[in-house]
């Protein structure tokens, strides 16, 4: 093969100055490493988001009467006026492989008051075992415990509870609007506190069992809002679209009124938030290579620049121009190839190192919102595979594109006078 | 001596030009609106049909005044809310609940709620009798409508006034003050709701719209009618009468 000798020379050329290779190598092998990491790490800021948006309360999918939103009417429900029966539906929602649960719910929307307070309030009304499987947010409670059912118990957040001064066991007035027309009201008594971080959550939310809702606003017993689902831990929430469609076309046979949506039209600011900075990595990978460009550029000019009369004497002795050129490129492609192994090595390990074991950075930063999804301050990475077989890819050209112009250079020297001294 | 002469005197010349009423600045006909079921205080007895979408509901509810700052109403049928009672003093606004025996304020979040399931809002019993501090009234119209002669006064919020309405326009009848419709804008100058008087009678001598009926326009077929059965002016009631004590206690 009339190529293997030109690879040699490229190989044995790396190795005449080690030192200055190897910084070269490392300084792509940086870069590598910086991309790789940006990248994961947005994408485990962006992972964070979507599980705590979805997981906390909405679920990855939510069914609602067609009618539904935005303007969520008490009227619009599921079940009751098209007799569709509930616990059916959420008996086939759940039947899917990638749903692993399905809460109802009912919501309603007044006031709760103690002594001189009274907060506007969203009623939520849930039953307790099948909401645990979809959503946290009744999962360690702040104080307190669970309402049972018909006993006028009800949960409120901390936010609320801080507003009507009262803490739990205190009994409250809870006023709200019913189907009938008219004012639903009643003494509960609050009997926990939740705590989810979110202001609006913790300060304007009651959640009570599903029946004791139905009743304060006098809806009947199988008239629901909305169904929350949780899909199956290995699934992917880029795939709630996927499987929202499937769900929606297995219940066209039943002819409901009823829309299947996922989280991305629950969210859509989040999703295209979500889509923005998938954007954003590739013109990481840009910045990050472009600056590399001139620094592997610089370091083949002089590399070429000092073996001139190296090359000199090639061209003399009826090398063709062509394979000088390519002689170059291959050194730079060899130098590129080593510099990803160095990458590659100080990089994955870390990775899923810090994978694994999340840095906690809750002693330097509070806990924050994003998009109306609490974000804990750990440094959270999620390894984005395509996003490291693209940087490896694009370390390679960036080698390549820097050598180009040394290679060319190398080229067309001119024998005669390089030999003569010059 | 001569002064009070002078002043008879001008008096009558007013009364016998064309109209009964001395001012017609914009903001005092407006003022004359808001004033007009209240008197210095009032007491009546009023029923109030609200029909939606999905429902259908006829109160009847006894109500007493005292100026602008003070009004009570207390439900006294359908049974399911009898008691219910609403007291206004300034811009407070409480709510007893019989059912709970519980007195709640309203807070200001609310104030664009609807009251009693009805078209009106609590915002309406709060604010409506501030309609002269917070707008500035203009007339935008000043001639026949149909065959009848009107104004047409255009309610603008001052700067900084708490008010909820982009704008208010309101047509009153030239011959007697009598307000004919309230039509309320939002910011995009499109009309949310109408306000129709009507059934004009006298009530303890006082000419007043015996009817009045707010349809929200974009729920067609939706309204809220309230009706006077019985109203009596300046009686004797002061502001201590508008008390949270008396809104849990059936009065009379």
């Amino acid at each position: 093969m009339s190529f293997s000798p030109w690879r040699r020379i490229g190989w044995r050329n790396l190795w005449r100055n080690p030192s200055r290779t190897l910084i070269t190598a490392l300084g792509l092998a940086v870069g590598y490493f910086a991309v790789v990491v940006i990248v994961s790490w947005t994408d485990g800021l962006t992972a964070e988001m979507i599980e705590n948006s979805t997981g906390l309360l909405m679920g990855q999918i939510q069914v609602h009467s067609r009618e539904y939103r935005p303007d969520r009417s008490i009227y619009d429900t599921i079940g009751g006026r098209d007799g569709t029966n509930v616990e059916q539906l959420v008996g086939k929602l759940v039947n899917d492989p990638d749903i692993k649960a399905g809460a109802a719910r009912v919501y309603a929307s007044g006031l709760v008051s103690s002594g001189e307070s009274t907060v506007a309030a969203t009623f939520m009304g849930v039953d307790h075992a099948a909401e645990s499987a979809v959503s946290r947010i009744l999962n360690g409670l702040e104080d307190g415990v669970l309402p049972t059912v018909n006993a006028n118990e009800l949960l409120v957040g901390t936010g609320m509870m801080k507003k009507l001064g009262i803490t739990v066991g205190d009994e409250v007035v809870v006023v709200a609007s019913a189907a009938d027309g008219s004012l639903g009201n009643d003494l509960f008594h609050v009997v926990g506190v939740y705590r989810t971080g979110l202001t609006d959550l913790d300060g304007s939310y009651a959640i009570l069992p599903l029946e004791s809702l139905q009743t304060l606003v006098a809806l009947e017993s199988g008239r629901i809002h909305e169904i929350g689902l949780a899909a199956t831990m290995t699934t992917d929430p880029w795939l709630a679209p996927e499987v929202a469609a499937r769900l929606a076309e297995t219940l066209r046979p039943f002819g409901l009124n009823i829309v299947v949506e996922p989280w991305t039209l629950l969210q859509p600011q989040m999703a295209s938030y979500v889509q923005l900075v998938e954007s954003w990595h590739f013109i990481i990978i840009g910045v990050v290579f472009t600056v590399a460009i001139f620094g592997v550029a610089n370091t083949m000019l002089i590399a070429t620049f000092e073996r001139r009369r190296e090359f000199a004497v090639m061209l003399a002795l009826g090398t063709v121009p062509s394979r000088v050129l390519f002689a170059v490129l291959w050194e730079a492609l060899i130098l590129g190839v080593f510099s990803l192994l160095v990458g590659l090595v100080i990089t994955l390990p870390l990775i899923f190192w810090f994978q694994s074991n999340p840095l906690d950075l809750s002693l330097f930063f509070d806990d924050f919102t994003m998009f109306g999804a609490l974000m804990r301050p750990t440094f959270r990475i999620q390894f984005n595979g395509t996003i490291a077989v693209w940087a490896g890819l694009a370390l390679l050209l960036t080698v390549l594109v820097a050598a180009i112009y040394p290679a060319g250079r190398a080229s067309r020297i001119p024998p005669a006078d390089t030999l003569s001294g010059l | 001596m001569m002064s009070r002469i002078v002043r008879v005197v001008v008096v009558v010349g007013l009364l016998g030009s064309h109209s009964v009423f001395a001012e017609d600045t914009p903001s005092d006909i407006i003022d004359r609106v808001d004033r007009i079921l209240r008197g210095q205080s009032s007491h009546g007895v009023v029923s109030m049909e609200v029909v939606t979408e999905h429902w259908e509901r006829n109160f009847v509810m006894e109500l007493w005044s005292l100026g602008t700052e003070y009004s009570l109403v207390r439900i006294t049928a359908p049974a399911k809310e009898v008691g219910t009672s609403t007291l206004k003093v300034e811009d407070n606004i409480w709510n007893y609940l019989p059912k709970v025996d519980r007195t709640i304020k309203i807070p200001a979040s609310m104030m664009m709620g609807s009251w009693m399931g009805s078209h009106f809002t609590n915002d309406d019993l709060v604010k409506e009798s501030r309609l002269i501090e917070n707008y500035e009234i203009e007339i935008s119209f000043d001639g026949v409508r149909d065959g009848t002669e009107v104004w047409e006064l255009r309610l603008t919020p001052k700067p900084e006034a708490p008010v909820v309405w982009a704008s208010i326009e309101f047509q009153v009848r030239k011959s007697d003050r009598m307000p004919q419709w309230g039509r309320y804008y939002d910011e995009n100058d499109a009309i949310v709701r109408v306000l129709t008087y009507s059934e004009f009678r006298s009530f303890d001598g006082r000419l007043v719209p015996t009817v009045m009926d707010m349809s929200p326009r974009n729920k067609p077929g939706e309204r809220t009618t309230i009706r006077y059965q019985e109203l009596e002016f300046d009686i004797d009631v002061n502001e201590a009468f508008f008390s949270l004590q008396r809104l849990k206690r059936a009065v009379r």
